[in-house]
């Protein structure tokens, strides 16, 4: 492409990122502070001096500690077994172990909820039943991190080398081995899941919201008290409150992205690799892990499933259930006070599709603006790859607080009436992502094939469509896909945006429909038919990302 | 060295349409409906929340009779609808509020987010026009908020029925007594505006309403957002039971002194939900429809005169479970829904004027009383 063209194309993306998502934030920023004054230690402190937020800090940091440790737990011994033996149906077993990090939120809250609850196993005790419960999600949200990250080290190390501990003093025991070889191998992998993980747990909002009682998160807390935020004399304290909980978030989180960084140079170390087809053997014992790991993958899918076949009827003679589709049919009618589950299917396609359709292209020419800009200013890169990280380091109940207020500000009346209006939130949370998948693939490209191209006297398109495009096909499928299933997943934004609207997605409409009291007795397996059917769209989505995913490089992706 | 120009003018861009957005929020007078350009644009956007009375059958005879096609936007609790009205106020995008009630009504007038209606009313009972009897609001519904409590726990032998209220704070009650917040929920805020009059009026003068509320955060008491996760997950004299995240550990309650009659209503005269009558701790509740600034107001009133129209409102008490706001409509008898309800002899008596010019400050002293606790 032409000089000219280059900066022009550069420019407009980096004018349609800052138009479409740093202006809503700085819009909601500027209008918070408005209202609750610019003192960030007020903010902070209003945490604890109100009600509704006391404890909440204590509480966020607590789960997610625990979480990531119990997903190390879960997911570690999962990842030796997957990564050290042969197993039969390989890539199988290894998609359906890692599926549950592209479930939507609010699917697995709905099968655990359906799991622990009286229509399922029927274990409730208390309070405490319900934060293991929180936590076994996370540990089944999040263990697909841990395989992602550590399995690939443990599956390509060169065996030789552990051969060649043992005959060393220091390695001639399993322990000596462990402690000398794989622990120091290991550790920057473990520690970026664990890394990621606690980001996950610690901004989780549709699991704490159907899960815990009365227990909040950070993210949950803003978003219950959201409503109130952003209006003039109006309960200042929640505007204080909002922002001091995203001003711990946002620390905590850009602190997350700088281990990650650091993290992810350590992990590229230079020890000797082999294919996976020398490291594996058999191992027959290794079906205690597997086993269960499989079916502690697959059980709240299953139990959404069977959950919305289950009725249940309450007559003179008790309670009992039966097993019909009117839960289904329920959902897929509509009226006036609920929309069809059509609706919702139709608005959570189309919001992805024009999610798609404007991050992929922005994250795309950003990555590449970063990229050209690297030579000749690269402190104008550094400036640019954080500006697109920014938007990591705010939840996405923050981010929808931005959408919301900042459309109030400009013309509420026109926004409510503009249908593509929630997938801006969209934008703004997966532009973030297709930057980070395209940039390294773009980075990978040889300049000199261009090159070659060019001496050979190929029009810049040709090059473009028959040089560039093949190298990145694989990298771009993968920031599609996963553009469309963050998009159909999404809750937190959503669920403060579509709020005051009535475009409901099929997540929120899973809320909604869990949200109507209890005595019309098809709600939830209404809401149990729609997660079936959000379920299913993610699984297709995932299972055709696994078949073009570019490398075994363990990105989280 | 153009691009970062780029961003720098984008940035003022930024700048200056904050500026002159923030002062249009600013302005803070109300526009009556004849100095405002509105059009009846033959729709009727309902803002609300569960208001179980707005059947789909109801508002589809609506949009028959009326021509009017309607849309719900459904918000959790009866507080996100006045933060919708507020947050929205200037550019309202719905014509018509409805579940506001009398703790928060008066908040909503004083914002002038509200337009008086048109509509023709009769017939509507004394006490639903008690609390509020001008033209910003229609009552379409009543009842009184008061502890409910299971009478197969609380049956006197492991428990005793409490007479007052400093009972509930003592030992036995920790961690047994389910409140929603007033912060968040109109029953929480009617209950906690019932105890400002409790106490003050109480022969102990040396205590203040907020002690109480000290005492019982001290003796555990379970706030919840929502009236729902108090009655439905805490409660267990209730349909909660059934529910999937019930957890049952609340044998009193704050509802309505009917829910047991409710109850009893959907299992076929049976229940073991009763509501406790203590002098002065039951508030009277009254929900309004209201016309919103800005909105179409004819559309609007014409739904406030058919949800006042006796064939819909007699209703109320079956689809809405709640009382009608019409005079001689009293709940129904059958399975023993008017005899498990109880009308409270001495409900608290607090002014909708004195709940405007207070309620900030006593949900502040609240906050305070819970948190320093």
């Amino acid at each position: 492409m032409p000089e000219m063209n280059i900066r022009l194309s550069n420019s407009c993306a980096l004018l349609a990122y800052t138009l479409l998502v740093i202006l809503p934030l700085w819009l909601a920023l500027d209008r918070l502070i408005w209202v609750a004054g610019a003192n960030p230690l007020d903010w902070y402190l209003s945490l604890e001096q109100n009600y509704v937020s006391q404890g909440v800090i204590q509480f966020t940091f607590i789960q997610a500690l625990t979480s990531t440790l119990a997903t190390l737990a879960i997911g570690l011994p999962i990842a030796w077994q997957l990564g050290r033996y042969k197993w039969p149906f390989q890539s199988l077993t290894k998609a359906i172990l890692t599926m549950p990090f592209v479930m939507p939120s609010i699917v697995a809250a709905m099968g655990f909820l359906h799991i622990v609850g009286r229509a399922g196993l029927n274990i409730r005790v208390d309070d405490s039943t319900w934060f293991t419960t929180l936590i076994i999600a996370h540990a089944w949200f999040n263990m697909a991190l841990v395989i992602r990250f550590c399995e690939p080290v443990i599956s390509t190390l060169d065996p030789r080398l552990e051969e060649q501990m043992r005959l060393l003093p220091a390695g001639s025991s399993k322990t000596g081995r462990f402690r000398h070889l794989w622990a120091p191998l290991l550790a920057p992998s473990i520690a970026a899941a664990a890394c990621m993980t606690f980001v996950f747990s610690f901004t989780s909002f549709a699991l704490v919201r159907w899960i815990t009682l009365g227990d909040n998160t950070l993210e949950s807390v803003m978003a219950g008290i959201g409503s109130s935020a952003g209006i003039e004399g109006y309960m200042i304290s929640r505007n204080e409150i909002v922002l001091g909980s995203s001003m711990i978030q946002f620390t905590i989180l850009l602190l997350s992205l700088f281990l990650m960084s650091w993290l992810q140079q350590k992990r590229q170390s230079l020890l000797p690799q082999v294919s996976e087809e020398v490291v594996k053997q058999s191992n027959p014992k290794g079906w205690t892990v597997i086993g269960p790991a499989l079916a502690f993958a697959l059980s709240p899918l299953i139990a959404v499933f069977w959950a919305s076949f289950r009725i249940r009827n309450t007559d003179s003679s008790g309670t009992h259930y039966t097993w019909e589709t009117s839960g289904w049919e329920f959902a897929f009618s509509s009226s006036n006070s609920m929309t069809s589950a059509w609706d919702a299917l139709y608005n959570s396609l189309g919001y992805a599709t024009l999610t798609l359709i404007i991050a992929l292209p922005l994250g795309w020419i950003l990555a590449q603006t970063i990229l050209d800009v690297e030579k000749d200013k690269p402190r104008f890169a550094r400036f640019l790859d954080v500006l697109t990280m920014l938007p990591f380091a705010i939840s996405s109940v923050m981010i929808g607080l931005g959408v919301m207020l900042g459309m109030i500000r400009i013309d509420a009346e026109f926004f409510y009436s503009f249908w593509p209006t929630p997938a801006l939130a969209h934008v703004m949370i997966t532009t973030p992502f297709v930057v980070r998948i395209m940039l390294p693939a773009l980075r990978a490209i040889d300049p000199e094939y261009d090159e070659c191209g060019r001496t050979l006297g190929i029009s810049k398109w040709r090059r473009f469509f028959q040089i560039k495009l093949p190298l990145l096909r694989g990298s771009i499928l993968v920031a599609v896909i996963f553009t469309l299933a963050m998009s159909l997943g999404e809750f937190g934004a959503s669920w403060v945006v579509t709020r005051n609207s009535d475009w409901t997605t099929l997540p929120i409409m899973i809320d909604s429909l869990r949200s109507i009291p209890y005595n019309n007795s098809l709600t939830a397996p209404a809401a149990c038919a729609v997660s079936s059917v959000l379920m299913g769209i993610t699984l297709v989505l995932f299972t055709w990302a696994e078949k073009f995913r570019p490398s075994r490089d363990g990105g989280m992706f | 060295m153009k691009i970062f120009t780029f961003l720098v003018g984008v940035l003022i861009l930024n700048l200056t349409i904050s500026g002159c957005i923030t002062d249009k929020i600013d302005d803070n007078e109300a526009k009556q409906p004849d100095e405002y350009e509105w059009v009846d644009d033959g729709e009727l956007v309902i803002v609300t929340y569960d208001v179980y009375g707005l059947t789909d059958e109801m508002l589809e005879n609506f949009e028959n009779e009326s021509g009017y096609e309607i849309s719900l936007l459904k918000l959790d609790d009866a507080g996100s609808v006045l933060d919708h009205l507020l947050q929205h106020k200037g550019q309202q995008v719905a014509d018509i509020a409805i579940g506001l009630d009398n703790t928060y009504l008066q908040t909503a007038i004083d914002n002038n987010v509200l337009w008086e209606h048109n509509a023709i009313l009769q017939n509507i009972s004394e006490s639903a026009l008690l609390p509020y009897d001008g033209p910003l609001a229609a009552p379409f519904d009543q009842g009184y908020i008061c502890l409910n409590y299971d009478s197969d726990i609380v049956d006197g032998v492991n428990y005793t029925v409490p007479e007052s209220l400093w009972e509930l704070t003592e030992e036995v009650w920790n961690g047994k007594v389910a409140i929603p917040s007033p912060e968040t929920s109109s029953p929480g805020r009617a209950f906690m505006t019932a105890t400002t009059d409790y106490f003050s009026t109480d022969s102990d003068n040396e205590t203040e309403w907020t002690d109480w509320w000290s005492a019982m955060s001290l003796n555990d008491v379970i706030i919840t957002t929502g009236w729902s996760e108090a009655y439905e997950t805490r409660y267990t004299g209730g349909y909660g039971e059934w529910t999937d995240g019930y957890v049952g550990d609340a044998h009193i309650v704050v509802s309505y002194c009917h829910s047991p009659g409710v109850e009893s209503w959907y299992n076929g005269n049976w229940t073991k939900s009763a509501a406790l009558d203590i002098p002065k701790a039951s508030f009277h509740q009254v929900e309004y429809a209201a016309a919103l600034e800005g909105g179409n107001l004819d559309s609007a009133s014409a739904f406030i005169e058919y949800l006042l129209s006796p064939e819909v409102n007699s209703k109320m008490p079956i689809e809405n479970s709640m009382y009608s706001a019409l005079e001689g409509y009293d709940l129904p008898e059958e399975n023993g829904y008017l005899f498990h309800s109880v009308v409270p002899s001495e409900p608290a008596v607090v002014s909708s004027t004195t709940i405007a010019n207070n309620m900030e400050e006593w949900l502040e002293m609240w906050n305070k009383a819970m948190v320093d606790a």
